[in-house]
This record gives structure tokens, sequence and C-alpha cells, in this order.
């Protein structure tokens, strides 16, 4: 969802900022005084300046009350409980304390490294990025996610660690709920 | 005032943007390598890749600064009197640092990134033999020492002429209530990068230092979120500083053109006061990832990265629009590469700001989507405003005209920059993970889409790089600075 919304908030602001390029290229070739364009100018940037306040505003307080790493959420919504998983990158794999899952896990991952700084990406079946965290020897992050969907999940590296960066990957099978004999 | 600047600044300046242009080319080679190699045209190994890669990212931002530093000095000149010889030894350390890190590259394997993560190049100097990562830290710890000698001895010049940074910056003016302008766009930009970029510099030196105490005495080691702090603390400043430099040259050259004066007033000196004091914060939206940062720092990272934007976006590219605006100036090479590079500028802020956004970095993070952002505000905006300010010298200080094929390549590289920059945001947006050298077939088409701009995009880098060597040829050694307008 976030990856949409992205992309095509970057789309409308660009094509904004391009109109503008254009209209005051198209307008360039027209003569003004500077004096009177400096005053309707600053005037027009007071507005401007308020807008982009406001939407930066508007963004901040949308979006501050749902990080990644508050574990609020996770606990207060669903009925399974929270299964907490040890996972350890190392050059260049993934070790997991647990491997399979069910739809509608609540799974917290207490990422960390053995060696080197690692990236923990987790992929849904249709490879978009779900969720992620950095796994740094000294360091465990804990990353929430709830498996809605069965189906296999991947965990890929995003974070360079040499030359074995692209293998770096782990396949994770989250089996429907009540079992893989539901299908 | 009006200074002129030293012939041998001159000529060095020239050698500044002759390297640049060379280097400039060369990288983006190594990134349509890289390119066709992900989209899957060629077959490179992953070894080569990556070191292909590190090249990529650290000559990149290397150029970037070495164009933007010549920028810096050569308007710099027109309002104080600076030693030739600071701006040579920062060359030649420039030099010499990126033959050790070439030579880490290329000759010991080096591949661990510009971002060299602790413990990582104490980790492959043992798998690959030291020599590979002790000549890349060191080469990185010359050069930046080179910056440090070239930003100290600005501090003492701007201090001696106008009594401070703080006074260079305008404080008398935003605090004292003092009335009238600051001081030229130049001096201003110049006070904001010696403070941000030193901070920086600093922060490298300590990492890289402590890095290569590693790798000889293993029992010294250190905390790796810290290291990644000041990695990034030096990495994310240092590339930002870039543009703070090279824009020195659009206050210049647009004021030039439309022949109407670009004044430091409170709300630009307030603004750059603000770019000085965000920039050295906003590193930290790279760490909005690292769960272990204290919250109140990752949600800093993010507002203050959001507060970055305005400053650009209120005050510089809204200045460019309020200057052109019918202003019936002359649009040729120079002016319409300055103009273009502030929209790149900011079109590169609006992925970026969306990026750090700490819900919407949480799936983006190291995607492509990240390169994406800083391509189009390094290629769209900083070197655009190198390549503007190569013609704009040449024209000054030379004879250069401008011809349709000029208009043709700016045209060219635009247009396949905005193909280009558009591969790796979609890339982003579908989950393709950045520093990967393999990739998965359904990311393929956005890499081919990327490496195919990417050769246009290099065709136009050639032509404007032959242009700019054909008009050094009347570019005379001696004459004094703004022998005549640009803009006439």
């Amino acid at each position: 969802m976030y990856q949409q919304i992205a992309m095509y908030a970057t789309v409308f602001f660009v094509f904004l900022l391009g109109l503008a390029f254009a209209f005051v290229y198209g307008e360039s070739k027209r003569s003004g005084e500077y004096s009177t364009i400096q005053e309707k100018g600053y005037k027009i940037r007071k507005f401007y300046f308020l807008g982009l306040i406001a939407i930066m505003a508007f963004a901040t307080v949308m979006t501050l009350g749902r990080l990644p790493y508050d574990s609020n959420q996770a606990e207060a919504e669903g009925l399974n409980e929270t299964k907490a998983v040890k996972v350890t990158g190392v050059q260049y794999a993934w070790e997991m304390s647990e491997e399979t899952f069910k739809a509608g896990d609540k799974v917290q991952f207490d990422v960390t490294a053995s060696d080197v700084t690692h990236g923990f990406g987790l992929y849904n079946e249709n490879m978009e990025l779900v969720a992620q965290t950095q796994a740094m020897p000294g360091y465990t992050n804990t990353v929430y996610y709830t498996f809605k969907e069965p189906g296999t999940y991947q965990i890929l590296c995003l974070e360079y660690c040499s030359a074995g960066h692209h293998v770096m990957v782990k396949e994770i099978v989250v089996e429907p709920e009540g079992g893989a004999s539901d299908e | 005032m009006n200074e002129a600047i030293h012939p041998l600044a001159k000529k060095t300046v020239v050698w500044h943007l002759a390297v640049t242009s060379l280097v400039l080319i060369l990288m983006m080679i190594f990134g349509v390598i890289m390119l066709m190699n992900q989209g899957e045209m060629i077959s490179i190994t992953p070894q080569w890749f990556y070191k292909i890669m590190t090249a990529h990212g650290t000559g990149m931002v290397g150029i970037a600064a070495l164009g933007g530093t010549a920028i810096l000095w050569y308007f710099l000149s027109k309002y104080i009197k600076l030693n030739p010889a600071i701006l040579i030894v920062n060359f030649v350390l420039f030099l010499t640092g990126v033959t050790m890190v070439l030579i880490a590259i290329f000759v010991f394997d080096f591949s661990d990134g510009w971002t060299f993560l602790y413990p990582l190049p104490a980790q492959s100097a043992k798998m690959y033999g030291a020599a590979g990562a002790v000549f890349f830290l060191s080469g990185m710890l010359v050069l930046g020492i080179g910056f440090l000698i070239l930003y100290m001895y600005l501090a003492a010049r701007l201090t001696a002429v106008y009594g401070g940074l703080g006074k260079a910056l305008g404080w008398d003016i935003i605090f004292r209530g003092k009335k009238g302008y600051g001081p030229p766009a130049a001096v201003v930009a110049t006070a904001m990068v010696i403070i941000t970029n030193s901070t920086a510099l600093l922060a490298g030196a300590t990492v890289l230092a402590a890095s290569l105490v590693n790798i000889i005495n293993p029992a010294v080691t250190m905390d790796p979120l810290l290291a990644k702090h000041l990695t990034y603390a030096f990495g994310h400043i240092f590339a930002n500083c870039t543009i703070y430099m090279a824009v020195i040259a659009v206050y210049e050259v647009l004021s030039e053109y439309t022949k109407r004066p670009w004044k430091a007033n409170k709300v630009f000196l307030i603004a750059w006061n603000c770019s000085t004091l965000f920039t050295l914060m906003i590193y930290t939206h790279h760490l909005l990832m690292d769960f272990a940062v204290p919250k109140w720092m990752l949600i800093i990272g993010q507002v203050f990265s959001y507060a970055n934007g305005l400053p650009v976006m209120v005050v510089t590219a809204y200045g460019a629009l309020m200057i052109v605006y019918r202003s019936r100036m002359k649009w040729d090479f120079a002016s319409s590469l300055f103009f273009l590079s502030m929209f790149g500028w900011v079109a590169g802020a609006i992925p970026a700001i969306i990026d750090a956004t700490i819900v919407v970095n949480h799936v983006m993070h190291n995607t492509k989507w990240v390169p994406g952002h800083f391509h189009t505000y390094m290629g769209m905006g900083v070197v655009a405003m190198i390549i503007g300010f190569m013609y704009y010298f040449n024209k000054t200080e030379g004879n250069q005209q401008h011809r349709g094929i000029d208009t043709f390549t700016i045209a060219l590289y635009f247009s396949f920059f905005t193909g280009f920059v558009g591969s790796f945001l979609y890339a982003g947006g579908i989950s393709a993970p950045r520093r990967w050298a393999e990739h998965l077939p359904q990311w393929v088409l956005s890499d081919q889409v990327g490496a195919i701009s990417g050769i246009f995009i290099v065709v136009a880098a050639i032509i404007f790089s032959a242009r700019f060597f054909s008009g050094l040829r009347s570019v005379g050694t001696n004459v004094h600075y703004q022998k005549k307008s640009a803009a006439g």
C-alpha cells in the first residue's frame, strides 16, 4: 500500500513542479518590473509555505502513530498470541529458530547478525516487501508481522554485506489457518 | 568587493572540471554496466559487479564534490582573495586518494561499497587480504584530509573578511536586527558548507581511522551502530554538500543573465541557516530501520528530513522561478541547465521526503527507490549545475558559443534521465532491492529501461565533455575574472 502511495504522490508532486517550471519558462520571454514581481511573489510564497507545512504536518500526524517497531498495535489486534522467532544473519544465510508459520500468526522477529550488518527484508508471495529491519551484530532489532495470507514468503538481505549479498535469501512457508490439510 | 581569480587558481579550476567530466563519463559507463547485468543484457561476475558498484558510488560523490569545489572557488574568488596553493593541495590530495581507492578496488579486489559498514572491511580483509581494505580506507582518509584543509582555510578567510562564520551566515541580520542584506550568496553557501562538511569529514575520519585500527589490531573494536552513525553522518552530509557548493553557480549566473540581483535578505539567510542545521541532523533517516536507535532520534529523522526540503522548495528554487519570471533572459546552455537543475533538485527531494516517512521507509528502505531519488538529485541537479558551469566558464573566459547541438544534448540528457530515474523509482515501488548483482525476472524489465536510458545519458555526457574540451582552447590563462558577461 505504502509503495503505491509513494509512487502516485511522487508522480503528482513532480507533475505540479514541472507545470510550475514550464509556466515560468513560458513567461520568461515576456518582460516585467522585478520589484512588482517580487512583491507578488513574496505574497504567493507565504501561502505556498503554509501549504507545504500543512501537508507535512498532516503526513507526520497520520504516520507517526503507526511506527513499525511499536508492538502495541500488534498486541492490541488479533486473537492469537505473538510468536517470538530469533533470526540471525550471517554471510550469506538466515538462521531462524522457527521456519514454518500459519496464516493468522503474529510473529515477533528478533533480528541480529553474527558477523557483519545485514538487512532483514520480508517479502510476501507476490514479492512485495512487507516488513524490514536491520540485522546488526551486537544488537537485536524487533520487527512484528502478522501473516494474513498463506504462501511462500522470502527473506532477502537488504543491506550490502559483500560478494554473496544477493544469494542471501531464505524461503519460509506460511500454511493456511488450521494446517496444510485445509487446501 | 570585486576581486580577480588568481590565474593559477583558474588553471586549477580547469583541471578540476576536466577530471570531473572524464570521471563522470567513466562512472556513468560503470552504472550502465551494472544495470545491463541486472537486466540480463550482459553477464559479469558478482565480484566484478560489486567492485564496479564500489567505484561508481565512491567516484560519483567524489567528482560531484570536485566539480562543486571548482564552482565554489571560482565564484568566491569574486569576493575574497584566495590563495591558489590551497586549491592545488586539495586537488593533489584528491587525486592521491582516488588513486588509492582505485588500487584498492581494481588491484586488491576491495568491494565493500562506499558505505564500508563496520565490521565489513575487517571481515573482508580476513577473506581477501588486508591490502584492499587498508588502501580504500586510507585513500578515503587522504581525500577527506584534502577537503578538510580546504574548509579550514576558507573558514579562516571568511573570518578575516566577514568577522566569522556566524556573520557570513547573516546572524547579525537574523538575531541582532541589523538592517540591509547579508554577504553574497557565494559567501553564505561557503559558510554553510564549511560547517556541515567539516563535521561530516571529522565523523568520516573517526570511523575510517577506527576501521583501519580494527583491521591492523582486531582487539580494538567499535560499536557497529555508532560506526554506522559516523559513516552516514559522513556520507550523507558530504553527498548533500555537493549541491550546496554547486548551487552557488545558479545564484551567480541566473542573477547575471536576468540582470536581477539575488540578494541575501533575511528570509534567504534564515533558509540557509536552517539548511545548515537540518543537513547535519537528517542523516538519521538512513537509520530508520535500525530499531535500536532511540525512537526520538528516528522521529527527528522523519520530521527534519521533511523540514530540510523547505529551504530549497520555498526559497532557493522559488527564488530561481521568481528571478526568471518575465525577465526576457537569454536561454543558452548555461541558463537552461541551471534552470533545469533547480527542477532536478526539487524533483529529487520529493521521493526523498516521502521515503523519510518511517512507515514508507519500512517497505522501501534499501530498495531501488533510494538510488531513484538521489540519482534525480545528483544527475539532474548537481551534475547539471556542474555541466552548466563548464559551459559558462568557457563562455566567460573564452568564446564558446551556444549551438544547435547543445540544445539537442540538453534535451537528450534530461529526457533520458527522466526515463532512467523513473525506472529506478518504479523498481523501488515493486520492491526491487538495491545493491544486488543479480535480479529476479520481475525486476529485469525496469533494469533494461534504466540501462537503455543510461546509454543515451552517456552519449549526452560525451557530447557535453567534447564541447567543454573544444571550448577550452579559447580560454586565455591570463585573463582576469569576468572579462565579459556570459549573459550578453
